[in-house]
């Protein structure tokens, strides 16, 4: 018994010195949002004892900590990213949106229709996450032109669905494919049209596969960088892009950057929090059958 | 009292604090009648320098544009009012300033909009360049950094014939205000003014003065002594202090940038006068044998940095001198950001080992001189939609009193204008804090005497921000045999780029 | 259409309605890119002319002599299979570790996902600062454990640039390995485990037999996916090294950006995306088939 309460607590140990190696570039960073200037640049590193200032938030998102508590005040100027941070959520979210409904449909078929070249089908469906975005760049730069799309909320959601959804419809038909066909057949008997077998039996089961595809969706288009460089210029704008707005001809704002990275991770994450119940069970489920 | 006022009271007093006129205790009571405690000033946790708020942003009170401007702005801009113009732009300095603090007065006045798109350099080229391509007419403005003139040159107006429209002249402009050097370096490619000086970030000599008087160094006129000085302060003091720093990162622009700087004062040109390169020739040689020993005493880690490390290595001591950037200068002296606020002297650049190659002996418009340049202009594109208020806004832009409250307001940045550097207002801030404009003497006499240009031809861009500097970064890794393999490599190649070009 | 008519379409088994918004978006967005850069390639942008001006196969014959495409394939490669072999084994290796209902592993787990969201660009320049050979925290803590001569710092050796860039590539996507193989390892059944253990079977044997063979369609599944990720990568090098020192860590991507953002040679960019494309097709195509992968 002893041994087993051991290599238990040895277990636990190992699990939280590996997490804790990886959220420490997290907390460093955080830190860094923190300092000024002379702090981020101590030699040794400070990781701990430094004075710590609410200057990088209240650049780059007007909140500042005075005397009266946290005041939030309407900001202005190159480092001002709170309506970036707005822009990157309204993307992120509604090329989510787009991107599982459209990826659901095409699971659901190739789920459960058998057709020829269903194979063959689903690989040329991947092989479009195979181009680099450096070549798609240039082409749709063009498309956006003539379309108006450049710019516009429309063309980044659009852009970000597109890009997530090779993966959202490999991920959803794995999905699809663990619900046994038996319920659709048994379904079709009792006279239910195929869209309402997929709106009221498959995809309300599907809802955790469907959750941890979203995650994933959201997550690439948060982070995404290449095309929301190049497809925007003043209108709308995504975190990473402005991300560089801190690298100055007089040096890089560390500790602005810091904060606007720091404060970028928490949307996604409550994203994530919010679908975690799903997510779990979604993965588990989704666990590619053999 | 009102918090306008409580805050110009507080930077005041700040101020004199700062200047040691004002001892701790007072300073500390005079601060505890405004209301903030020892606490919220940071005063109890050491000898942390406390600073509010930045000296630039104490004297927004008092600086407004001029008010014969804004009428101006106000009667010329009536038509246009409604009106949205974009800009791409580097974050510099002045374009800082406009965005941040400027140009809402400039809104305020003509009723057209202005969106500034602030970007790091190499995006700002790839944005430009596919609007020129597309012809699409994004930006009204155009951002052209001088190793791009080339590249641009049709694709604006040349301001001198935008001028001849009288009903859009901004009254008492004078374009021959502008330092002719800047003009002939940044702006004009061939018989083509593209468009007008907007900022001019050019290498001085900056130095630590309290390093050089302990060490009892001459200070470092000749590329001799900053070697000789260099090397004893890295002696004396390494691995904590090193005698200069450098932007030396393999593949970056900075890193040609450098080199330039080492060749032309060297007596070594980039190209000779057929237009071929001659980095290689005897005086390109010397150059970088001579580069080689100063790197030495360098701190390690200089060939990963751009001017970002550059500078943030002077400014934490990790290094004592540079030479590079003026634009560095405010910034060191901003205690907040810099461990060296007060300490650091700008001269002009060292003088080189031998008479410099004329023009005549280069080509493509290279300028051989200590002092690299690295301007920019600021021109409005042929493509927009609304050239008219573009051109407004141009104006205004670089006009006397803008361009004043910019070095002022933009933290002590080069104003590219003659007259700027005679204002009061400019003039006021030469005082050591942020946003110092203590060294603006050294950088005009280094345009006006010693400033180095490089040349102006279409593959410049790619010659420039790749071929060279990444055969020098696999120099320094070592991965190129000698300087006169590197150099004889390199001559292959850009030739080879040229002829194509 | 009648009520009786929508309702036969909808019944029928014609996956056509289901697959047509997917098939229209990708015809529309990535079909013609790709025609587009077929076309490019052929091309050339003409600065002085502000054209695109036919230029044969002229792009195609410089491919082959140019030194820095052969040398930019193969660091691609190596940075791939490098990244590829550490994210999987650690994955897995983090994925049995976390693998328990214990107290706090769920916590645990939650938090290891939050190195995914954050943006890669801004992932680069965070290593960047915590690479810097003066002020850097990971150079700082390898100089004093003696494994770092503080004379080649790890972005400016060549033989230790394309390490540094990794270390973001492995931080941030080591965990997306690490939920996908939870996924997989929380699904299987536990009868055979079960019987393993009455055969006394050791940890290491239970792995290799049981937990592995039931797990490659997992492991394969992740290994597709990361893999044409890994081999299009731009982001880390394009911040953190600019493809130096020299030329040792220029991947094919920062390559063709280059070519394409930097030098506007449209066509030959679009030249180094089409190979690109051609060998991630290649190998994703054996992959899929020696892998017996079926969708």
């Amino acid at each position: 018994m002893n041994a087993s309460v051991a290599s238990r607590t040895l277990r636990t140990l190992a699990a939280w010195v590996v997490v804790g190696l990886f959220f420490f570039p997290i907390y460093y960073w955080t830190s860094v949002a923190f300092k000024y200037g002379n702090d981020i640049f101590s030699r040794p590193p400070n990781l701990f004892h430094f004075t710590p200032t609410f200057d990088n938030f209240q650049k780059v998102f007007g909140i500042s900590l005075g005397s009266g508590g946290v005041t939030v005040t309407p900001g202005g100027g190159n480092f001002f990213m709170a309506p970036r941070l707005w822009d990157s959520i309204v993307v992120a979210t509604l090329s989510t949106l787009v991107a599982i409904v459209i990826a659901t449909l095409a699971a659901y078929a190739l789920s459960r229709m058998n057709f020829r070249g269903r194979h063959q089908f689903v690989n040329w469906v991947l092989s479009t996450r195979m181009m680099p975005p450096v070549a798609v760049a240039v082409p749709m730069f063009f498309i956006y032109k003539g379309f108006g799309l450049l710019d516009t909320f429309t063309g980044m959601v659009l852009i970000h669905a597109l890009m997530n959804l090779p993966l959202a419809v490999l991920l959803m038909k794995s999905f699809f494919d663990d619900i046994p066909a038996e319920i659709d057949e048994s379904a079709i008997v009792d006279g239910a049209s195929r869209f309402t077998i997929f709106r009221r039996i498959v995809l309300p089961m599907a809802k955790g596969g469907i959750a941890a595809t979203a995650v994933l969706c959201f997550i690439f288009s948060w982070t995404e960088f290449l095309f929301a460089l190049t497809l925007t210029t003043t209108g709308l704008k995504t975190v990473p892009v402005v991300s560089s707005t801190f690298v100055t001809s007089i040096g890089t704002a560390w500790g602005n950057m810091a904060a606007l990275g720091a404060a970028s991770i928490i949307p996604a994450f409550i994203f994530i929090l919010l679908v975690q119940k799903h997510l779990v069970r979604g993965l588990t489920m989704g666990s590619l059958k053999q | 009292m009102k918090d306008s006022m409580r805050k110009a009271y507080l930077a005041s007093v700040t101020d004199r604090f700062v200047k040691g006129q004002m001892d701790r205790r007072s300073f500390l009571r005079a601060a505890g009648k405004l209301g903030l405690g020892a606490g919220a000033l940071g005063m109890g946790l050491g000898a942390r320098p406390f600073w509010t708020m930045s000296q630039a942003q104490a004297q927004d009170q008092e600086l407004k544009p001029n008010a014969d401007v804004m009428k101006w702005l106000a009667d010329v801009g009536k038509p246009f009012a409604g009106t949205t113009l974009k800009l791409a732009t580097e974050s510099t300095p002045p374009s800082n300033a406009i965005a941040t603090q400027l140009k809402q007065y400039f809104e305020e006045a003509s009723g057209i909009k202005i969106e500034i798109e602030v970007l790091p350099l190499e995006q700002v080229l790839q944005k430009l360049t596919l609007d020129v391509a597309s012809s699409l007419g994004t930006y009204d403005l155009y951002y052209i950094d001088q190793s791009w003139a080339a590249n641009f040159s049709q694709d604006v107006f040349d301001p001198r014939e935008q001028l001849k429209n009288a009903d859009l002249a901004m009254p008492n402009y004078n374009i021959d205000d502008f330092l002719k050097p800047l003009v002939d370096g940044i702006a004009m490619y061939k018989d083509t003014m593209v468009g007008v000086p907007y900022d001019i970030p050019i290498f001085i000599m900056q130095y630590r003065k309290d390093i050089w008087d302990e060490l009892k160094l001459p200070a470092p006129t000749t590329m001799e002594d900053l070697l000789n000085a260099s090397k004893a302060i890295t002696d004396a003091k390494g691995p904590n202090v090193y005698g200069t720093s450098g932007q030396m990162k393999s593949g970056h622009y900075s890193l040609e940038c450098d080199w330039t700087a080492w060749l032309w004062g060297h007596g070594g040109s980039i190209f000779d006068k057929d237009g071929k390169f001659c980095g290689n020739d005897e005086r390109g040689l010397e150059a970088m044998a001579y580069w080689d020993k100063l790197k030495a005493t360098m701190p390690p880690g200089v060939n990963g940095w751009t001017w970002d490390g550059e500078g943030q290595s002077v400014a934490q001591g990790v290094a004592a001198s540079m030479l590079s950037w003026g634009e560095f200068f405010p910034f060191f002296d901003d205690p907040k950001a810099s461990k060296v606020s007060g300490l650091m002297e700008a001269i002009v650049p060292p003088k080189p080992t031998t008479t410099l190659r004329t023009v005549q002996e280069t080509a493509f418009g290279e300028i051989p001189g200590v002092g690299h340049q690295g301007g920019s202009s600021l021109a409005v594109s042929k493509y927009s939609k609304a050239p008219d208020a573009a051109w407004i806004f141009m104006q205004w832009a670089t006009s006397a009193d803008t361009q004043a409250l910019i070095t002022v307001l933009g933290g002590g940045t080069g104003p590219t204008r003659k007259s700027v550097y005679d204002d009061p207002r400019v003039k006021a801030n030469a005082r050591v804090g942020a946003g110092t404009t203590r060294h603006l003497p050294v950088v005009r006499e280094t345009i006006a005497n010693y400033m180095g240009s490089e040349p102006d031809l279409p593959a410049w861009a790619e010659i420039s921000s790749d071929t060279i500097p990444v055969a020098l970064g696999k120099y320094f890794a070592g991965q190129l045999g000698s300087a006169k393999e590197t150099m004889d490599a390199l001559k292959s190649q850009v030739d080879e780029i040229v002829a194509k070009g | 259409m009648t009520v009786a008519q929508v309702r036969r379409m909808s019944v029928s088994d014609s996956p056509i309605p289901w697959l047509l918004p997917l098939v229209a978006l990708l015809l529309v967005f990535t079909v013609y890119p790709l025609i587009y850069n077929i076309w490019l390639s052929f091309h050339e942008y003409v600065p002085r002319r502000r054209a695109l001006e036919y230029v044969g196969l002229s792009n195609w014959t410089q491919l082959w002599e140019d030194a820095r495409f052969w040398q930019s394939l193969t660091i691609t490669f190596v940075y791939f299979a490098v990244a590829l072999a550490i994210e999987l084994a650690l994955g897995m290796a983090i994925a049995l570790l976390l693998d328990s209902d214990g107290f706090g592993f769920g916590f645990l787990r939650g938090l290891l996902t939050m190195t995914l969201v954050i943006p890669p660009a801004i992932a680069g320049m965070m290593y960047l600062l915590m690479e810097d050979p003066q002020f850097g925290v990971i150079s700082y803590f390898l100089q004093w454990t003696g494994l770092l001569d503080p004379a080649h710092p790890i972005l400016a050796t060549a033989s230790t640039a394309l390490a540094g860039v990794l270390l973001p590539e492995i931080w941030q996507w080591t965990p997306f390995m690490v939920l996908i193989f939870l996924a997989g390892l929380r699904a299987l059944p536990p009868e055979p485990y079960e019987a393993a253990m009455i055969d006394g079977a050791s940890q290491w044997q239970i792995f290799r037999r049981i937990t592995l063979p039931m797990m490659s369609k997992v492991i394969a599944i992740a290994v597709l996916i990361r893999g044409i990720d890994l081999f299009r990568v731009f982001d880390y090098v394009f911040v953190m090294t600019s493809g130096g020192p020299g030329t040792s860590t220029y991947t094919l991507s920062l390559y063709a950006w280059q070519q394409t953002f930097s030098f506007v040679k449209w066509g030959y960019g679009a030249t180094l995306s089409l190979v690109t494309l051609a060998i991630i097709l290649v190998v994703a195509s054996l992959f899929i088939k020696i892998a017996k992968v079926r969708w």
